[in-house]
């Protein structure tokens, strides 16, 4: 009945977290909008690793970084770092995550995805002259905004699916 | 390492191609819908554009003969005529703060690492990088990049470098003396051998001397428009082979100076 367990409904998901990463606004909507794009690959990964601790480990999310890091044509490993990191919080963690509100879920998520970005801003700067700006505050503030509507959609594709 | 980054970019360039495909469509279903009036009045004005540029090319045609001529006299080798190949941008890199573009073709088009692109107004950046169906092109304002310049007007060299802002290079390290005033255009000099010279990088918006400082403070304005351009140029040097690109639009570049 359901062989892969859900499997595909997972690459599906964060191949659609993705597609949103690279997606550009048409050119008529303000600038500053694309400083808001939250970290979608991020929180779909931090989704799914608190809900199947057990699938998916940090070999797995380490190669989805290497793939992001092709994707966005930066340092070879550094999202695979990134992204073993955050899975790593939300493994270690999961049961507690679990029984928090969905406030104190926005918190964690907020101050992972902070640190996540001020770590990329670091290396990028070593790597090829970035600055800190505060972009990194705007992608983790709207990573932790849109965290509920995202959380409570997968929530809902995740029991239609059967993933398990 | 530059090769596993390729295959890695080859596998996950589709995604970008899939982010561009609703403008795409938007493009296509708006070419279907619109209206007859509309087109005809592109179409005259796209005439009237040809007749304009043909009464150029004509005049640019004996300049170049003239300028081959006296350049045997001198002794000195003619310049390469330039093969160009049309590309699509289907996609920006988001990461802040970093310009680069993805275009539609890669290795299979022949496109190597290290092409000048240009658009219809003047440089846009170099290629960086190679996939087997897209590659990435780093942009003039990108931090990371300077192209080396000289001014039209008298031959003042300089390196323009980007600084991270949309629409603004700076010229590094001008001497307060250097005869450099608002207005005039820059184009790439060919120093340094990456870029073919003589394609227009700028425009210069400002001219600030501090007292204070050793250099004058120069902002250029690029003349290509980078963040609304869809089709770009990259520029093959003369030695490749039209056959081995597959019939795509290759055509001897014409550049036409306004």
């Amino acid at each position: 009945m359901n062989p892969l367990r859900g499997g595909w409904v997972v690459l599906m998901s964060l191949l659609v977290a993705m597609l949103l990463a690279v997606f550009h606004l048409p050119e008529s909507w303000p600038d500053w909008l694309g400083w808001w794009r939250p970290s979608w690959m991020l929180l779909v990964l931090f989704f799914w690793v608190m809900e199947l601790p057990e699938r998916i480990g940090l070999v797995a999310s380490w190669v989805l970084g290497v793939l992001v890091d092709a994707l966005l044509s930066q340092p070879l490993g550094l999202n695979g770092f990134l992204f073993a990191a955050t899975t790593y919080i939300a493994w270690r963690f999961f049961e507690r995550l679990r029984m928090y509100s969905i406030v104190q879920q926005c918190g964690v998520i907020f101050l992972t995805i902070l640190a996540a970005e001020i770590a990329r801003s670091l290396v990028m700067d070593l790597d090829r002259n970035y600055a800190l700006s505060w972009t990194v505050l705007f992608i983790a503030l709207a990573s932790a905004l849109i965290w509920p509507l995202l959380y409570v959609f997968l929530l809902r594709i995740k029991l239609l699916a059967r993933v398990e | 390492m530059k090769t596993t980054r390729a295959s890695l970019e080859t596998v996950v360039s589709p995604i970008y191609l899939i982010a561009q495909s609703p403008y795409l469509l938007a493009d296509q279903v708006g070419d279907q819908v619109s209206s007859h009036s509309s087109l005809l009045e592109e179409n005259h004005e796209l005439e009237r554009q040809i007749q304009e540029l043909a009464h150029v090319s004509q005049q640019f045609i004996a300049l170049k003969a003239e300028n081959d001529r006296l350049r045997e006299l001198l002794g000195s080798q003619a310049r390469l005529p330039h093969e160009v190949l049309i590309v699509e941008v289907v996609g920006i890199v988001p990461t802040p703060g970093s310009f680069e573009l993805i275009v539609d073709k890669g290795s299979d088009a022949g496109i190597t690492e290290g092409q000048a692109v240009l658009d219809a107004g003047g440089l846009v950046g170099q290629v960086v990088s190679v996939a087997a169906f897209t590659s990435r092109v780093l942009v003039l304002t990108d931090p990371n990049h300077a192209v080396p310049v000289q001014i039209n007007r008298n031959g003042v060299r300089s390196i323009a470098g980007g600084a991270g802002e949309l629409n603004e290079l700076h010229l590094e390290s001008v001497p307060v003396s250097a005869d450099i005033v608002e207005g005039d255009l820059l184009e790439t000099s060919g120093l340094g051998g990456r870029f073919p010279s003589g394609y227009p990088v700028g425009r210069v918006s400002s001219v600030v001397v501090e007292p204070t400082s050793a250099y004058a403070q120069v902002i250029v304005t690029p003349t290509a428009a980078l963040d609304r351009t869809r089709h770009v140029l990259v520029i093959f040097e003369a030695s490749i082979n039209a056959s081995s690109v597959n019939g795509l639009e290759i055509g001897e570049l014409e550049r036409i100076q306004p």
